[in-house]
């Protein structure tokens, strides 16, 4: 052994033993350096390093990165009408929202120009493809009568309005992420 | 003994043992397999010492007139011998450069992650090399660069195993600030150059080499982190390397072989150094204060070297030990960020062994860089002090059983080249990227780069003594990585 590795393999031992003792903090690969120009490349760029072609296995990076753009291959449902949904009903209280059955229900919501009623909504995106049969649109009314609210009849035309506003915003989501 | 062992691994079984069992919550996940790569084409407009292509070495300046330089074979020369009218190299050329990678990932139920990387590069090979009177090797000949396999534990730290750099060859230094242009000083340009006399090989971290190496780094405690990698010698790859049963400079585990005085730094071509037993250890510290980031380095080099054999076999040795120090911190704050490096100790320009009475060599660099969008646009500076003169002229004594060491002194022919002596190597380097797309690149950069050594001829190609070579390249172009 030479006299160079003779203070070298205890040092081994002890970060071992550190590193058995203590909970650290994992140090993940991209937080080395490298001499792989590929890499280097990558990460001075500002590219993700799990760029390129997955030949083998599930493009994990691309399910993420498709998941926080709002298009997640683990969604049943249209994408963009899940989003224009959401954001077409997001004046009022959200109750539930189930990406996978593709459902959103409002909570009672009483507009501020029209006290003494109020609304309740409930909206069903069918399918993955982007139609214009893809989203169902039910709105609830109640009025209040002395400190009681009452089921009453929402015009029909509300529904259709709403889904109408559904699609025009998931055209234009569509359209804002053609360029992509 | 024996009771200390045995203690000592009750002990690590105590600790680690139990860490192992204790389950991490995590999702296994199937490897994927990832094929990438990265491509590069740069114009070169270079200006630089030693651009006579008629060589003293050669057959062509002593009067001879028939034969090209040594590594051609035979043919007939076209210039004339009389060594005045030299024909020049030019100034323009476009570099191109391709890899491809295969990287392997995965991950266990208990938390372990496990992969390997597998890169060829176009670029293994500087030279077209004449391997026989009708072959030759290509320089866009395909080499493995990096090959390994890694395993890491959310605990434990991670275990590299296979041909990659040390953790002092570029996984864990600080200070290099070379995320601009093509590297700056330490970048591309020297595709451009003829070596050596043109200022080749500045002693950039992954200069150290892909080795065949086992390498073990830490998590993260409070900040810090720290690595050692081993390598048994200098190569990479399979099979032992001897092309023959004789035990040559060619096998991985030759520790004395004759002429091993010429392989202090690599032998262009092939993996052929004299280092043996190469240990990196680095200690990493990276923290957050008051809004900077802050990374700082201080780590060691050192190795062996194999010894030489005198023509009575006896074993010489004709090298110091490679021990060398290295201390970096760089800091980042809002796009900014700055750098310094030192390095001290035992070795030459190419990171190979010094020879016995060489000089330390010691090297600073600093460099800066600001990101703004897709704009980055950075300098880094690089100066050092070298062992100059080589000492390939060690010589036996009368009985064959040892070698008598160069001289220090100033030689009486200067003429020779064989003085000993400091050299100064510095450089400096300014470059822009624009970001076109995430991965790709378009690219400019000017480094001058200058070595002096008084006395020594740096350019024997020219009549006299230039105690001075230096190159400029301004290049431009394209960087696509996937």
């Amino acid at each position: 052994m030479t006299q160079i590795a003779r203070p070298i393999l205890p040092l081994c031992l002890g970060l071992a033993l550190l590193a058995g003792c203590s909970g650290g903090r994992q140090v993940g690969n991209e937080e080395y350096g490298t001499d792989n120009r590929r890499e280097l490349a990558l990460r001075q760029t500002g590219a993700a390093t799990d760029s390129g072609l997955v030949v083998f296995g599930v493009d994990r990076s691309r399910q993420a990165r498709e998941a926080a753009a709002g298009a997640g291959a683990g969604m049943t449902v249209n994408a963009f009408l899940w989003r224009a949904t959401l954001d077409t009903l997001s004046f009022m209280p959200l109750a539930s929202a189930d990406p996978f059955g593709g459902v959103i229900i409002t909570d009672w919501y009483s507009p501020p120009q029209a006290e003494g009623e109020r609304f309740k909504a409930t909206a069903y995106v069918i399918g993955r493809q982007l139609r214009s049969d893809g989203v169902r649109v039910q709105v609830f009314r109640q009025v209040q009568r002395g400190n009681q609210w009452v089921d009453a009849p929402a015009s029909t035309a509300t529904n259709s309005e709403m889904e109408d506003r559904v699609l025009a915003r998931a055209r234009e989501l569509r359209s804002q992420s053609a360029g992509r | 003994m024996r009771k200390i062992l045995l203690g000592t691994t009750a002990v690590v079984s105590a600790v680690v043992g139990a860490a192992v069992m204790a389950p991490q919550a995590s999702a296994q996940e199937a490897p994927t397999v990832r094929l990438g790569g990265f491509f590069r084409a740069y114009y070169g407009y270079v200006n630089q010492t030693s651009q006579q292509s008629q060589s003293t070495t050669g057959q062509l300046n002593n009067g001879s007139s028939s034969g090209l330089p040594t590594n051609v074979g035979s043919g007939t020369q076209n210039v004339p011998p009389d060594g005045v009218n030299n024909a020049r190299i030019g100034k323009n050329d476009i570099s191109t450069d391709a890899g491809i990678d295969v990287i392997v990932n995965g991950k266990l139920a208990n938390g372990l992650t496990y992969g390997a990387q597998i890169s060829l590069n176009s670029s293994g090979i500087e030279g077209r090399q004449v391997l026989g009177g009708r072959s030759s090797a290509g320089k866009t000949t395909v080499q493995v660069d990096e090959m390994y396999a890694f395993i890491a534990h959310p605990r434990f730290g991670q275990v590299r195993f296979g041909d990659e750099d040390g953790v002092m060859g570029g996984l864990m230094n600080s200070g290099w600030v070379q995320g601009f242009g093509t590297g700056g000083v330490h970048g591309s340009w020297e595709s451009f150059v003829t070596r050596q006399a043109g200022g080749r090989t500045t002693t950039a971290p992954g200069g150290l080499g892909d080795n065949s190496k086992i390498i073990y780094m830490t998590p993260q405690w409070a900040g810090f982190d720290f690595g050692v990698s081993y390598a048994p010698n200098a190569n990479i790859g399979e099979d032992v390397g001897c092309p023959n049963n004789a035990n040559s400079g060619y096998c991985d585990r030759a520790y004395a072989f004759t002429g091993a005085r010429n392989f202090g730094i690599y032998a262009a071509g092939p993996e052929q150094a004299a280092r043996r037993n190469e240990w990196q250890v680095a200690a990493r510290w990276r923290g957050n204060v008051g809004g900077v980031g802050i990374a700082g380095t201080v780590g060691y080099i050192g190795a062996g070297a194999a010894r030489d054999m005198t023509t009575m076999g006896q074993q010489a040795r004709v090298f110091n030990n490679m021990n060398i120090w290295q201390a970096g911190v760089q800091a980042s704050y809002a796009g900014f960020t700055v750098g310094a490096n030192y390095t001290y100790g035992d070795y030459n320009f190419f990171w190979g062994n010094t020879l016995r009475g060489d000089r330390p060599a010691e090297q600073l660099v600093v460099g800066g860089q600001y990101v703004v969008g897709p704009v980055t646009v950075g300098a880094n500076f690089v100066t050092g002090l070298f062992e100059g003169g080589t000492r390939g002229t060690l010589t036996e004594n009368s009985t064959g059983t040892a070698f008598i060491p160069g001289t220090n002194a100033f030689p009486a022919n200067v003429n020779t080249s064989t003085n000993a002596a400091t050299m100064r190597r510095w450089g400096l380097g300014a470059g822009a990227n624009y970001r076109l797309a995430p991965g790709m690149d378009l690219i400019a950069e000017y480094v001058y780069y200058s070595v002096r050594e008084q006395g020594r001829d740096l350019d024997p190609n020219r009549q006299g003594i230039q105690s001075r070579a230096f190159s400029n390249v301004f290049l431009t172009g394209v960087r696509l990585a996937f």
